[in-house]
């Protein structure tokens, strides 16, 4: 979402608090490792899951969790990105496979957050590419959400929020296990919400 | 009841022989470090992935194949040419290394930049200047190809490429290029015995060298600067480029000495021709900087007859067997 908007890639400009425009032709992103908590101790963990999330994709948008009857649960925990073991485990298919362009090809490791578009002033393209699995790049983040509801949970990317903490006239590309990577995958973690 | 148990023990017994048959441990060597379980070895995903190492495809120009630059007479490296040339006439910035006993190996590429065999394929399918191409398109082409189709059918029970088994298979390939059968592997299995100049030669090399080049697969995994000035328009800054770590300047990956003699040109730019010049390198061409390999410090002392007992050493390394193993040559 953007405000309160849904995003559309391409086409769609969103407008910055800071008076500029913006455009998105990219946004995916995974998410790892589900669990469902009751007062802080797991009552639904999902392992080896990982899911490709693809703003051109709406079915990728859906995720289907398939806990016992019954269970009650108070928080949502979850990966954003893929962990360090996952990404020294060689070639992987499904959401993982090196075909959906989330794996760096020059230097092993998959790429958590990909957020391409134009920034209409200053105008430029952007590329954020955020990934990293090593000390001390490691980009990976743990989000933990509380909700009362007990299904569909219906969670929200704030990227007004996310764009509020990228300066686009300085940072326009991160294509590499780095500080900023590091910082902008921290400040991602906070732009998401349960509706 | 009893039959049953006897056809399935001879199923196991036949498995166990055929999986032993694309990859046995040499009897000298440690375990591997690959991951086997993962991407168990059959004769027809070894054939796909034969195919694929040898097949032009991979390139975004339909020119460029892995063998291009990683020949099996040269010990699967591109011998003669200090860099490497991709599609279009490009060239590269490192010397390809020669590819043997992968499944030891944690780490790939001069820098350590790769961390999976599996993984390894992409760098160069993706490189501008080696296959320019990627493996989305490479996928896509080996779908269309009817012989292709056949090939993964037969190797996955799926005539779909996905990324995933297209780079599963050439791992699968890569992974039997063993080579254990040199002349010092036979000296080792107490089948031969060495010349004493070659006797010399490995008393002078484990005296000298083997704390990096560590037998038995004459490297010991690790990154070193070994003193080499560096080349002013590559500016290679090696493992420092694939970690940000300034402790890692100029330090690149140790690479084996199996089958040196036929691998030439020498270091990750390819600068020496000949192993008498790596030798004099050692000896009077340390360039002193913080990150050189401690070993370095003093540089190495060697006679001119002591290089000449270390290279009749070297020579030991070489495997014709493996060179020449029609398993691994072009597939009719």
């Amino acid at each position: 979402m953007f405000k309160d908007s849904p995003v559309i890639l391409h086409d769609s400009v969103y407008q910055l608090d800071n008076g500029n425009t913006i455009k998105f032709k990219t946004l995916k992103f995974y998410i790892s490792n589900i669990q469902l908590l009751q007062n802080d101790v797991a009552v639904f963990i999902e392992q080896n899951s990982f899911y490709l999330i693809d703003v051109a994709d709406t079915s990728s948008q859906n995720i289907f969790l398939n806990p016992k009857q019954g269970i009650s649960f108070n928080k949502i925990k979850f990966n954003l990105g893929i962990d360090s073991t996952t990404n020294v485990s060689g070639a992987m298919g499904g959401d993982l496979d090196p075909t959906k362009g989330m794996y760096w090809t020059w230097q092993s490791g998959y790429i958590n957050f990909k957020m391409e578009g134009t920034c209409t002033t200053p105008k430029n393209d952007f590329e954020f590419h955020l990934g990293g699995y090593q000390y001390p790049f490691n980009s990976l983040q743990k989000i933990e959400l509380t909700t009362s509801l007990k299904t569909n949970l219906k969670i929200i990317l704030d990227l007004n929020k996310f764009c509020k903490a990228v300066n686009f006239a300085k940072q326009k590309h991160i294509m590499s296990p780095c500080v900023d990577a590091v910082t902008l995958s921290q400040q991602l973690a906070n732009c998401f919400s349960i509706k | 009841m009893r039959k049953y148990a006897i056809v399935l023990l001879c199923f196991f017994l036949f498995a166990f022989v055929i999986n032993e048959s694309h990859f046995t441990v040499p009897e000298n060597f440690p375990q591997p470090v690959y991951d086997f379980s993962k991407n168990p070895l059959t004769e027809n995903k070894i054939l796909l992935g034969r195919t694929l190492f040898y097949e032009p495809m991979l390139s975004k120009s339909n020119t460029i194949s892995c063998e291009s630059c990683h020949s099996p007479f040269s010990a699967f490296t591109h011998i003669d040419h200090a860099l490497s040339h991709g599609i279009h006439d490009s060239i590269g910035t490192r010397n390809s290394p020669a590819l043997m006993n992968l499944a030891w190996q944690n780490f790939f590429m001069w820098d350590g930049a790769v961390n999976n065999l599996d993984m390894q394929a992409l760098a160069p399918i993706s490189h501008p200047a080696e296959m320019g191409s990627t493996i989305n398109e490479v996928v896509e082409k080996l779908n269309a190809s009817e012989k292709y189709r056949k090939l993964f059918y037969n190797a996955y029970g799926d005539n779909t490429a996905t990324g995933e088994n297209t780079l599963k298979a050439i791992s699968q390939f890569m992974l039997t290029l063993v080579s254990a059968n040199s002349k010092y592997d036979k000296v080792m299995r107490k089948e031969l015995s060495f010349t004493d100049q070659e006797a010399n030669g490995y008393l002078l090399f484990k005296k000298n060298c083997s704390s990096c080049h560590t037998e038995p697969l004459f490297t010991n995994g690790n990154f070193k600067n070994n003193g080499l000035p560096i080349d002013l328009v590559l500016k290679d800054i090696g493992r420092m480029k694939a970690t940000s770590n300034p402790n890692d300047s100029l330090k690149f990956k140790v690479p084996s000495l199996r089958n040196i003699e036929y691998s030439y040109p020498y270091m990750h730019d390819g600068r020496f021709k000949k192993l008498s010049e790596v030798l004099n390198h050692y000896t009077n061409g340390i360039q002193p900087s913080n990150t050189l390999a401690t070993q370095l410090n003093q540089g190495i002392q060697l006679s001119s007859n002591e290089k000449v007992d270390i290279i009749a050493f070297l020579l030991t390394l070489s495997d014709k067997e493996f060179v020449f193993n029609p398993k691994f040559q072009y597939p009719k």
